[in-house]
């Protein structure tokens, strides 16, 4: 055996793995990223802030003390007793709120006098946030445990039904759907711009098309259409599996193809900024994983913004991701067309910014 | 062949400190075949790209068809087919399909099955692009050079990189192009390639052209006529061959003889001076001489370079 040869082996092997950027990125640098991410998502839960709105139909002083032992773990905001429950959370898009009934305490009291009957309190979540769901699900049914074995020691006299804040009855991947038609469009133009334009500079295909009489112009024109076509026939393969296996209710509308097509835009800018700076091929691969994968996770498409530290979720804010998946799920699923009509005109401006800048610094000659 | 093609004077091309063109001025005439000669970083393709209207010049002009570079439009473009350096098409298209897209492009148009018989392409005209070898590759960049039927035709480096077999046979597809009467501007790295294909060459070293005329102007001007190679011959006796002999890699005597009848005269010199040799070649100079003599250096010192 020749330690030196080994050695060498060895050293060679490690230069030629720093040298690779895209290599480098997806064994380093990925894995810190997902590391920071979900860190800071699920580590930092202490920060998180958890809403959970009360509409208090007793208004006795045992239902004050419950909603006092809800306190120390969720922010609690008021439901005014005098409104329709139901309504108001509707008209106000609350995504939690817990309903106490009117005769609450007078129950327990009734419990306690040697009556049988059980309460039940009203729990209404969106489906769509279902880790956030698991946190109040969790406070409501702990604090209710506690309650009952005060009252009873072992009997569940107090109970919650839960049901969704939707008018209708949706399941996770109803909401869910929208923001893989988002993420989808967000990597089949990024990538697909970075490497088709990093690949071409370098192959000479560029250089070859600017002697012909195709202009640049005609160039990025006929990539938008490819671009576009390519996320609409993937927006429309999503929605069909989506509504023949799972039986999703999906409104289409204006707003669907507007966010859509915007995305695209957007996005295929992105990737022509980002194209702009990358030299080789290899590290086109790295350079679309880091605007891609931040975005997808941080982008309120897996999780929604409120599990994250507040930092975080300021961040998601400023990623075009968010306005396209909050725009899909207002258009598809909440048919809210004021959120829709909000999110398509930030989404529509991001892209109008993005692409021109993109298709500025998009040369093909000196 | 009379007509002014490509005519280009005084250009001049920085890229920050770096002087790359240093005032070149050529002309090529309409059904030549140009070829720019000269080491890699010689400047050959920065003045081919700038004639391409890849790059911008930073000082000089270029008249292509008789119009100044600036007023260049879609109307030279339509007459011009270029195959830049070290092309690759796309990877995925088989070769009837390239040569179609790139067709596509242009209003003039040349029968893509005549191109692809041209090249020699019929075998492989429903190949993926990938799947080629590199020679073949280089074949359909020169057939997509060709698909607006263009008067001038660019060919930058079209044979780096290819084994010989590989390489004769984009010199054969570029011998039916000058059949066809196409005014092609070459450059190459290779001197055999100028000298197989050129009607007229220009010597480029570190930006500027160090001589340039039709090949026999050239070796008659620059490179001698004929040259003595002495194998095996005794190198310790190399001065009674004069200060023009040398001693090449090979242990091998060369000298350069300007005329056919001195080469008698160097046999009898050796001969009465009793050195041995086991063999002797006469070899006509050639444009590897013209470059040593014009720039002191071989193709490949001037490479590294």
């Amino acid at each position: 055996m020749r330690p030196i040869a080994i050695i060498n082996d060895f050293l060679a092997n490690l230069r030629i793995w720093y040298r690779s950027k895209g290599t480098v990125f997806w064994s380093i640098a990925f894995p810190i990223l997902l590391m920071l991410i979900f860190g800071a998502i699920y580590q930092g839960q202490g920060d998180i802030t958890v809403s959970l709105y009360v509409q208090d139909l007793d208004g006795s002083e045992i239902s004050e003390q419950f909603i006092h032992s809800l306190g120390d773990q969720l922010q609690l905001e008021d439901i005014p007793a005098d409104v329709d429950g139901d309504e108001y959370i509707s008209e106000n898009n609350i995504r939690a709120a817990l309903i106490i009934p009117e005769d609450f305490g007078e129950a327990i009291y009734r419990f306690q006098q040697g009556s049988n009957e059980s309460i039940s309190l009203s729990l209404s979540l969106d489906p769509t946030r279902e880790s956030i769901n698991g946190i109040i699900r969790g406070v409501v049914a702990g604090t209710l445990h506690g309650w009952n074995n005060e009252i009873t020691g072992s009997r569940d006299v107090l109970t919650f039904q839960e049901k969704s804040v939707a008018a209708e009855e949706f399941k996770f991947i109803d909401f869910f759907m929208p923001a893989v038609v988002g993420i989808t469009v967000m990597t089949s133009t990024i990538y697909g711009t970075i490497f088709r334009n990093t690949k071409y500079r370098k192959w000479g295909i560029l250089r070859k098309l600017s002697t012909t009489p195709f202009t640049r112009w005609e160039y990025l024109i006929s990539k938008m259409l490819f671009m576009t076509f390519i996320s609409f026939v993937s927006t429309f393969l999503i929605i069909l599996v989506g509504v023949v296996v799972w039986d999703i209710s999906v409104s289409i509308d204006p707003y669907l193809f507007i966010i859509v097509l915007s995305a695209a835009f957007a996005f295929s800018g992105m990737g022509m900024i980002i194209s702009r700076f990358v030299k080789e091929e290899e590290t086109a691969d790295s350079a679309a994983g880091a605007i891609t994968f931040p975005q997808m996770f941080l982008a309120g498409t897996f999780f929604p913004l409120e599990v994250m530290p507040s930092y975080l979720s300021s961040f998601a804010r400023v990623l075009p991701l968010y306005y396209v998946n909050e725009g899909l799920r207002d258009s598809m699923i909440y048919q809210d067309s004021s959120g829709a009509l909000f999110n398509t005109a930030v989404i529509f401006t991001i892209a109008a910014v993005l692409f021109v800048i993109g298709a500025l610094v998009t040369k093909w000659t000196e | 062949m009379n007509r002014d093609i490509i005519e280009v004077q005084d250009l001049i091309k920085k890229y920050d400190d770096l002087i790359a063109v240093k005032g070149i001025s050529f002309k090529v005439k309409s059904g030549e075949v140009f070829s720019m000669v000269g080491p890699n970083g010689a400047g050959k393709t920065t003045t081919v790209e700038i004639c391409e209207g890849i790059r911008k010049p930073t000082s000089g002009t270029i008249h292509l068809f008789g119009k100044e570079f600036s007023k260049r439009s879609k109307a030279i473009r339509e007459r011009i087919g270029v195959l830049p350096q070290e092309f690759r098409s796309f990877e995925r298209l088989t070769v009837k399909e390239t040569l179609k897209y790139y067709s596509s492009l242009y209003k003039n148009k040349r029968d893509i099955d005549e191109i692809i018989s041209l090249m020699d392409l019929e075998d492989k005209k429903d190949e993926l692009y990938m799947n080629l070898s590199g020679g073949l590759k280089q074949r359909v960049g020169v057939g997509m050079a060709l698909v607006n039927d263009p008067e001038l035709i660019f060919l930058d480096e079209p044979t780096t990189g290819l084994d010989p077999r590989a390489r004769r046979g984009v010199w054969s597809a570029i011998m039916s192009l000058k059949e066809e009467g196409k005014t092609i501007f070459l450059t190459t790295h290779y001197m055999e390639e100028a000298e197989y294909l050129a009607d007229r060459v220009a010597i480029v070293h570190q930006g500027r052209i160090v001589g340039q005329g039709s090949l026999r102007e050239l070796i008659s001007d620059h490179g001698g006529h004929y040259s003595v190679v002495m194998h095996g011959y005794d190198t310790s006796k190399i001065d009674i061959l004069g200060e023009e002999a040398s001693v090449d890699s090979k242990n091998n005597v060369s000298l350069p003889v300007h005329d056919p009848k001195d080469i008698s005269h160097i046999l009898s010199k050796v001969m009465q001076n009793g050195v041995k040799f086991e063999s002797i070649e006469v070899k006509r100079a050639n444009l590897e001489e013209v470059f040593m003599n014009l720039t002191g250096t071989t193709i490949e010192e001037g490479d590294a370079a």
